[in-house]
């Protein structure tokens, strides 16, 4: 069997001889540099645009991109590269805050299943199940539309429809390192329980469920600009990526409205998947 | 078999009514306890022009007045018995707006459900058998393409091409064949990703099977191989998700549907969010649960019965990549 497999598909042993040593590939790495960037211009946005993202010139109203305005100039004569570049800290930020909330919440649903197990598990289990029945774009929706339209309100929704991701994932984590053999000899050595759980089973479970906080970030990213779109986040003049190509939309002759908007949305996006995908696939 | 099939199934049928029950009242707690109180605001509301009386008749029917607890139980009894109220937006009974949105959503769901598997099993394909090893890698890439792009970035492009400068549709006539089609793409792509991811990685795993080189050493062609060996042991585990993919089906129907101006159950939820109408928020929400939990359950009780392999006393397990 091994023998004909391995005829089959010379490259593929190949392949695995050289995943071996870690090391960066090329596109992890310009995923990383867009992600600096990405930071850097929410940390520090005037430092790459010498435009004010709320006061525009009229008389260069919707004009095309151009050397002295990249993203071109919206419907009031505002710089759009400035506008994006300005608008990057509320989009990121509510990322972050929607990861936080997934990840805190769903990881400590799905390690006190996992590592209780019983009456525990049983309880959570359904509302892990309940959470994950209702469409998480839908269960976004509603919490918004019941907390109010703003940017921090969509972050909270699309970090609670997050938590049953992560909660089944670290379930899942923790039950393969709870029944592994050096969880066994810990208490074989005199171990408690909450040695094993600090010591062995949390440090095994981390790594699958950072690069789940990183996927996330990126799919967070998606819901909070769908959610802007709709129109259920603050209300311009904030600049948040998806409130953007929304108010890009009304003026079909200037297309740039809405195509630079969403290219920093894909590409950053894009970035964040493939650093995830990374970090998966050499743990 | 039998004996050990027909207890799996009444308990898996058991846990699917508790989700569901669960699913209204967490719905429930979520729209009205939390702070906003809608309904209040919604009848305070001058813009609404209810007179006192009327608002006397809505706070009675929905038991306003009463504790939350009461009000949950009596809404409860009102769901159960199929009673999905009256819209506050337009005092049209619940059910006959959804009733009436609902073919739009389907017509849009099915299509784009048939052309994500379309598409997934396309990517899929190519990745195990293009020649060019370039065209491989590049192909392999693209499911995580797709689910980098935000759901509404794609309609508006294929709006902006297709039907401002090709005139391949009209976004005024959004019902026509060519409209839904673009609808129906849009949807699918994000779907297709997760889809294709799976088939991808099942495929690899069965063609270095050795029935697979075996089927090769008869002489099959590759094409034939995958039609005939390797296309059904690829599929059974991407059954099982697009169960899961129903759901987000539904989600993404709210942005599909605003953006090519569809009046299906997306839209109803995007006005109903718009006015705060609770009644028919909590409705949409809890019949998506339904079907959402329906669908898994079918997928559940089918599946043992296609896959003997699989036993019904341990746990089912989905290969779903995260």
């Amino acid at each position: 069997m091994t023998s004909l497999t391995a005829l089959l598909r010379p490259s593929d042993r190949l392949r695995a001889a050289r995943q071996s040593a870690v090391r960066v590939p090329p596109t992890v790495a310009v995923a990383a540099v867009v992600i600096v960037i990405v930071l850097l211009w929410s940390l520090v946005p005037w430092l790459f645009t010498s435009f004010d993202p709320s006061v525009g010139d009229t008389a260069e109203k919707l004009t095309a991109p151009s050397g002295a305005h990249w993203f071109g100039t919206d419907h009031l004569g505002r710089d759009v590269f400035a506008r994006v570049v300005y608008g990057t800290a509320s989009s990121v930020t509510s990322a972050l805050v929607a990861v936080s909330i997934g990840l805190v919440v769903g990881s400590i649903i799905g390690l006190a299943s996992g590592f209780l197990r019983g009456a525990v598990d049983v309880v959570l289990g359904r509302v892990v199940d309940v959470l994950l029945a209702i469409p998480s774009f839908l269960l976004a929706v509603v919490i918004v539309s019941s907390l109010g339209f703003q940017t921090i309100n969509a972050a909270i929704a699309t970090g609670v429809s997050a938590i049953a991701i992560f909660a089944r994932l670290m379930r899942a984590e923790v039950l393969r390192a709870r029944g592994s053999v050096f969880v066994e000899a810990s208490y074989l050595q005199g171990g408690n329980r909450l040695h094993a759980l600090l010591g062995h089973i949390l440090p095994n479970t981390y790594k699958s469920v950072v690069a789940l906080a990183v996927l996330q970030f990126g799919t967070s990213i998606l819901v909070i600009a769908s959610l802007a779109f709709l129109g259920y986040g603050d209300p311009p003049p904030a600049s948040d990526w998806g409130l953007l190509v929304a108010s890009g939309k009304s003026y079909a002759t200037a297309p740039w409205l809405i195509y630079a908007p969403a290219l920093v949305i894909v590409i950053t996006v894009l970035s964040v998947n493939r650093i995830s995908t990374w970090l998966r696939r050499t743990r | 078999m039998t004996k050990s099939y027909g207890r799996y199934a009444l308990l898996r049928a058991a846990q699917a009514l508790v989700v569901v029950l669960l699913a209204y009242i967490g719905t429930f707690l979520v729209i009205s306890v939390l702070p906003g109180d809608p309904i209040t605001n919604m009848l305070r509301d001058p813009q609404n022009g209810l007179s006192d009386d009327q608002i006397q008749q809505i706070v009675a029917h929905y038991g306003l007045d009463k504790p939350v607890i009461i009000q949950l139980i009596l809404s409860l009894g009102r769901f159960v018995t199929g009673d999905l109220g009256f819209s506050l937006q337009s005092n049209l009974p619940v059910s006959q707006l959804v009733g009436d949105a609902l073919p739009s959503t389907l017509t849009l769901a099915g299509t784009a459900l048939a052309l994500s598997v379309v598409i997934a099993v396309a990517i899929a394909y190519g990745v195990q058998y293009l020649p060019s090893r370039w065209a491989r890698g590049v192909l392999r890439s693209v499911p995580s393409l797709f689910l980098s792009v935000p759901n509404f970035v794609v309609g508006l492009v294929l709006i902006e091409l297709f039907a401002f400068r090709l005139h391949t549709f009209t976004t005024i006539d959004p019902d026509s064949a060519a409209a839904t089609l673009f609808a129906a793409l849009t949807l699918a792509i994000p779907v297709s990703a997760p889809l294709a991811e799976v088939l991808i990685a099942n495929l690899d795993h069965e063609s270095r099977q050795e029935y697979a080189l075996v089927a090769r050493s008869r002489g099959l062609s590759q094409a034939r191989l995958f039609a005939r060996h390797l296309v059904k042991p690829s599929m059974l585990p991407a059954v099982a998700m697009i169960a899961l993919v129903v759901g987000e089906l539904l989600g993404g129907a709210v942005i599909t549907e605003t953006i090519f101006g569809r009046d299906g159950l997306g839209t109803v939820v995007q006005k109903a969010v718009t006015s705060q109408d609770v009644p028919v928020l909590q409705a949409v929400v809890s019949l998506a649960a339904v079907v959402f939990v329906t669908v898994n359950l079918l997928a559940d009780l089918v599946s043992p019965l296609l896959d003997p392999r699989l036993d019904v006393k341990s746990e089912r397990k989905v290969v779903v990549p995260v």
